[in-house]
């Protein structure tokens, strides 16, 4: 099922074991160095080093599925800037060497940023990812509830969405023979059912929360312990090259 | 009328959810669903529907592969009560909600008429129409949910946990009401139920499901007599079966509390004969 393409897939792999805090800094460094550099074969390479973090992690398949989907919105983007991008020397009809260029970059800068921000929660609980915040980074455990909750939140409402979906369709709404703009005009009116129902879990979560003493934890309230170890240092020696890679690949 | 023929369904390439399960149901059939926790009875209910499409088989409603027609056109025929009745319910008020799915279906049909059926479905479950569902209990989102699936008068009912949240009272109320449509009108019910008092005094017939298989299928009260089955299914049969067995010949008729009262009567009176001899 698509909903669950966010979620995390148990293993015990080096990416796995590695810190979580580790993971985001990793993740951030991705990113910076996409944007850093706009050298085609440097943001390739990242690309590759993306799909390869997936491979270790023992999650080809879903980096694969997560890959596929970035490239529909990819080769769309892709289309808009080839045509929208006026500078340079034409090359074909109104496509332009510029052009090409910069949709390139966009397009990959865009799967390169993206991949690892969906393959953290798929190597990290989201426990543990909170949790290492408030020990690690002393994020405050509120913010770092939050966080959490907002990233469980979202499977959760696909999943609600595609149940009442199921739930009107047996009731004689024809989403099963509706495609494109009607069926997502159709879904609006039941917006209220979905809203209801995400606001009484807020409500409830929020309860559960507060009688299990929330507000009692503290920074040092977990028991686990979140440990940098060798693989964390190879990892930030890693991502220092990325970097180093970025500004000489300019 | 329904048919289920070899079929399986998976939800991921972990092993089948459903498995094998071949069953028949004729018009006006009172079926009931039973098995513990994650035995694959929603599955189940949810693939006669067409909901979701088996992997292996298939299913055929009144001849008719139900894979090969969308389910918003059943919906006419086969209503379907979901466990959770949140995610049915769309309206602001509860006459709202019930004329929606009237008018979902039954469209055709002059709004008097519709008008009037909502008016006779408000009165029957007690609302006064005006309530907000969403300000209700769950036991009385459940009652809205049931009153706007029963509202349209379908030949099928399924349902999916149809008592469960509700009070005794209203729990006997609704069984009674869905007992009337199956006796009058020859309504096909098909019941998921994990209250095994309530399968015995209305169901006539159980599937009896354990990880994803159906393990039997007969008359409700022999499959409740049929001890070793129920270990294997983990269901705890009624009261009044238990004891009916442990009192053993003479009592195996015994399984309603009045039926008891007889059968002991009757005893008594043969041991009081064979004092006076
Ligand atoms: N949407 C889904 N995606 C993946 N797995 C599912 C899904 N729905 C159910 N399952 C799995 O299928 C199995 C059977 O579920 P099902 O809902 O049919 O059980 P059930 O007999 O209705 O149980 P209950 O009495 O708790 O309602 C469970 O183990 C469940 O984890
Ligand atoms: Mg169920």
């Amino acid at each position: 099922m698509k909903t669950n393409l966010f979620q995390y897939v148990p293993g015990n792999s080096v990416i796995h074991r590695m810190n979580p805090v580790t993971k985001i800094l990793l993740t951030i460094v991705i990113c910076v160095a996409a944007f850093l550099s706009g050298n085609l074969f440097y943001l390739a390479g990242l690309l590759v080093v993306d799909l390869l973090i997936g491979i270790i992690a023992g999650v080809a398949g879903k980096t694969w599925t997560i890959f596929k989907g970035l490239l529909k919105i990819a080769i769309f983007l892709f289309v808009l800037q080839i045509l929208l991008v006026r500078n340079g020397t034409p090359v074909l009809w109104i496509i332009t060497d510029e052009g090409l260029l910069t949709a390139a970059r966009v397009v990959i800068r865009l799967v390169v940023v993206c991949m690892p921000l969906a393959l953290v929660l798929a190597v990290t609980r989201v426990t543990d990812l909170t949790n290492s915040l408030v020990q690690v980074l002393h994020v405050p455990y509120q913010y770092a509830f939050t966080l959490s909750t907002a990233i469980r939140f979202v499977p959760q409402f696909l999943e609600e969405m595609a149940g009442i979906m199921e739930a009107q369709t047996a009731r004689g709404v024809a989403f099963d023979k509706a495609r494109g703009l009607k069926k997502f005009s159709m879904i609006l009116p039941l917006c209220a059912p979905l809203l209801i129902s995400s606001v009484r879990r807020t409500d409830q979560t929020a309860a559960a929360a507060e009688v299990r003493g929330f507000r009692l934890r503290t920074r040092t309230s977990g028991y686990k312990k979140y440990p940098f170890t060798a693989v964390d240092l190879g990892a930030v020696l890693f991502c220092a090259l990325l970097l180093a890679g970025a500004i000489l690949l300019k | 009328m329904i048919q289920a023929e070899h079929v399986s369904f998976s939800y991921s390439d972990q092993g089948p959810t459903v498995q094998d399960v071949s069953f028949h149901i004729e018009k006006g059939d009172f079926v009931a669903i039973l098995g513990a926790n994650g035995a694959g009875k929603t599955t189940t209910v949810r693939l006669i529907d067409g909901l979701i499409r088996p992997t292996q088989g298939k299913v055929l409603i009144h001849g008719a592969d139900t894979a090969t027609s969308p389910v918003s056109e059943r919906a006419r025929r086969v209503g379907f009560l979901f466990q959770n009745p949140d995610r049915q319910i769309c309206k602001n008020t509860v006459r709202e909600e019930i004329l929606f799915g009237l008018k979902t279906v039954r469209g055709d049909e002059s709004e008097e008429a519709l008008n009037a059926r909502c008016e006779e479905v408000l009165k029957d479950f007690g609302f006064s129409g005006d309530e907000e569902p969403f300000s209700l209990s769950r036991g009385q989102r459940q009652r809205v949910a049931l009153a706007s699936i029963l509202a349209v008068e379908p030949e099928v009912l399924i349902l999916d946990e149809p008592t469960t949240g509700l009070d005794y009272l209203e729990c006997c109320h609704i069984m009674d009401r869905i007992r009337r449509m199956n006796r009058e009108q020859q309504v096909t019910v098909v019941m998921v139920c994990h209250d095994m008092e309530v399968v015995l005094d209305y169901a006539q017939r159980a599937l009896v499901m354990a990880g994803g298989k159906l393990l039997a299928d007969g008359p409700v009260r022999e499959i409740f007599r049929d001890a070793e089955l129920m270990e294997k299914a983990s269901i705890l049969p009624p009261q009044m079966i238990g004891l009916s067995l442990r009192l053993g010949e003479g009592f195996e008729q015994a399984d309603t509390p009045d039926a008891m009262a007889e059968a002991v009567l009757a005893r008594r009176g043969e041991g009081g004969k064979r004092h006076e001899n």
